[in-house]
Parts: C-alpha cells; sequence; structure tokens
C-alpha cells in the first residue's frame, strides 16, 4: 500500500494485535479497527490469512507414537519405584 | 488475604485418578502414566528434536510427579501442573546444550516492506483446504521450522498452538505474564509464517 494511503503507525499497531484477534481476545471495539483497517491494507490482509494458515497447519501436526521399548522400560521402572522403599529408581542407558 | 486452605479446589478428569494415588493406591501411578506419556514424549520432541532427549524429558517428569505428587493441591488442572514440571525440564535440558543460540525475535523483523510492490492477493498456500496442504514434506518443514525458533518463543508456540494451552494457562506454565506470551506467540507465529513462505513459494 502507498504510503499516502494510510498511517504507518496505525499499520504497525494493527499489525502487533493480529494474533490476539485470531483468537478472539480483543473486544469489540479493537476488533472493529482492525477489521476496518484489513479492509484498506492488502499487507494485513495478507499477514492476517497467512496467520490463520499457519496456527491451522501447527494445530494439525500429528503425533508420534512412543517406541514400545521405552514404555515398557517406564512401567518397569516404576514397578521397581513403587516396591521400592529407598530413594527413586532411574532408568539410566 | 485467602488461604490456600480456602481456595476452590480445581476438579478435571485425573482428580480421582489423583486422590486414588495419593490415598495409598499407588499402582494407580501407572494409569497415569499410561494417560500422558504419549503427550509428553512429543511435547519432549518438538522441544528437544531428538527422541533421546524426548525420552528423558517423559522419564524426569514422572519421577518428579512421583515424588511430589502428594504436595498437589488441586490449585490448577493437573495437566497444567504436569506440563509445568516437563516445561522446566526441557528448558533445563536446552541450557545444558550447546545447540542453544538464545536471540530475540523482532517485530519489525517480521512488518511487511511498504515500499516494496508485491501481490496484494492472498497466496494459495494460505486458501487451499487445509487436507491438501498438510503433507510429509510440509510436516517435517513446519517442525524444523518450530525446532529453529529461539526457545523462549518455541515453547510458547508449542504450549499454545499444538497442545491447546489458553494464554492464561501457558503463562500459569511458565510463570509469565499474560502479556509476555501473546507478544511471544505473536513473533513466534510470524517466524513460523516467514519459514513456511519460503517453503510454498521458494521450496526453502
Amino acid at each position: 500500500m502507498a504510503r499516502d494511503q494510510h498511517d504507518h503507525k496505525h499499520c504497525v499497531a494493527m499489525f502487533e494485535k493480529l494474533s490476539e484477534y485470531i483468537d478472539g481476545e480483543l473486544d469489540r471495539a479493537a476488533c472493529n479497527e482492525i477489521e476496518s483497517h484489513i479492509e484498506r491494507c492488502a499487507a494485513c490482509k495478507i499477514c492476517l490469512a497467512t496467520l490463520k494458515t499457519t496456527i491451522h497447519l501447527c494445530g494439525s501436526m500429528s503425533s508420534n507414537p512412543v517406541p514400545q521399548s521405552f514404555s515398557q522400560k517406564l512401567r518397569t521402572l516404576f514397578l521397581e519405584n513403587l516396591s521400592s522403599r529407598g530413594g527413586p529408581v532411574v532408568y539410566k542407558r | 488475604m485467602t488461604s490456600s486452605r480456602n481456595r476452590k479446589k480445581i476438579k478435571d478428569r485425573d482428580t480421582e485418578l489423583i486422590e486414588a494415588i495419593n490415598s495409598g493406591r499407588q499402582e494407580h501411578f501407572q494409569e497415569l502414566v499410561k494417560r500422558y506419556e504419549q503427550k509428553l514424549y512429543n511435547f519432549g520432541l518438538r522441544m528437544c528434536g531428538d527422541a533421546r532427549d524426548a525420552e528423558d524429558v517423559v522419564q524426569d517428569t514422572f519421577l518428579n510427579v512421583f515424588k511430589y505428587l502428594k504436595d498437589f493441591r488441586y490449585e490448577t488442572k493437573f495437566k497444567n501442573w504436569l506440563y509445568r514440571i516437563a516445561a522446566s525440564i526441557c528448558i533445563k535440558k536446552r541450557r545444558r546444550s550447546k545447540f542453544a543460540p538464545e536471540r530475540e525475535l523482532s517485530l519489525e523483523d517480521f512488518f511487511p516492506e511498504e515500499d516494496v510492490a508485491g501481490p496484494n492477493d492472498i497466496p494459495d498456500w494460505a486458501q487451499l483446504p487445509l487436507d491438501q496442504v498438510l503433507n510429509e514434506e510440509l510436516a517435517q518443514h513446519l517442525k524444523d521450522a518450530i525446532l529453529s525458533l529461539p526457545e523462549k518463543y518455541r515453547i510458547i508456540v508449542v504450549l499454545r498452538d499444538i497442545e491447546g494451552f489458553s494464554t492464561a494457562e501457558t503463562a500459569q506454565i511458565l510463570d509469565l505474564k499474560r502479556s509476555n506470551v501473546k507478544v511471544r506467540l505473536h513473533r513466534a507465529r510470524l517466524y513460523v509464517r516467514d519459514q513456511l513462505k519460503g517453503y510454498f513459494e521458494h521450496g526453502t
């Protein structure tokens, strides 16, 4: 957007709040201000859309299974701890 | 002044199990391990990027839980207390590592340049349905992008956007002000977004 079409400081202030806007952590007045700015500022509009996608992608990451051998060692470790009256038993590699 | 004795006890899906363990039925500890080992393992992987380190995070977290569960006062959700321990272990682990460069992310680094003429349209990658976007290669790129974040930003994005904790919960887990969590989260997201942009636009 050309420099004469909008206030740079205001744009920075809006840009700073985009995550809070996405997370629904702003009041209605602040949301209205951002929505009005987005209509006029292509850079912030693109940033908002790409940020939303980034957040969705982070939330869609799949989980890795726990290696079975480690899971078994963990169970054995706590069985040993449960039967131990001394200090904690620690599994060492 | 409100004494801790008068604070409201927070009940959640783990309360019954913890009460059972703390009343002496310690055999139920295995159930607690089963319930959270995968979550903690993946938290460790995302924070440390290494399977062995992730295993250490899981083991050390449960050892601490085993030791201190009797002191749990139900003033927070058990899961938040658990992650507070795990986060602290991850941070200590990274501090011992020589591969842990810490740096600040500046908001200015991510601010769109005004004078550079660029496309005014939302890029294709931000418009596609998610199931068409996320493939194995992109998932790896995303993991690498998160791992390359300085730790104080990485832990926030992992807790908020991957583990699903709220701003208030994240602040509580990390003993930070909510405003600090919000500032770091925004910068972390902008950093990851820039890495994704590089991947989609230049394949890097």
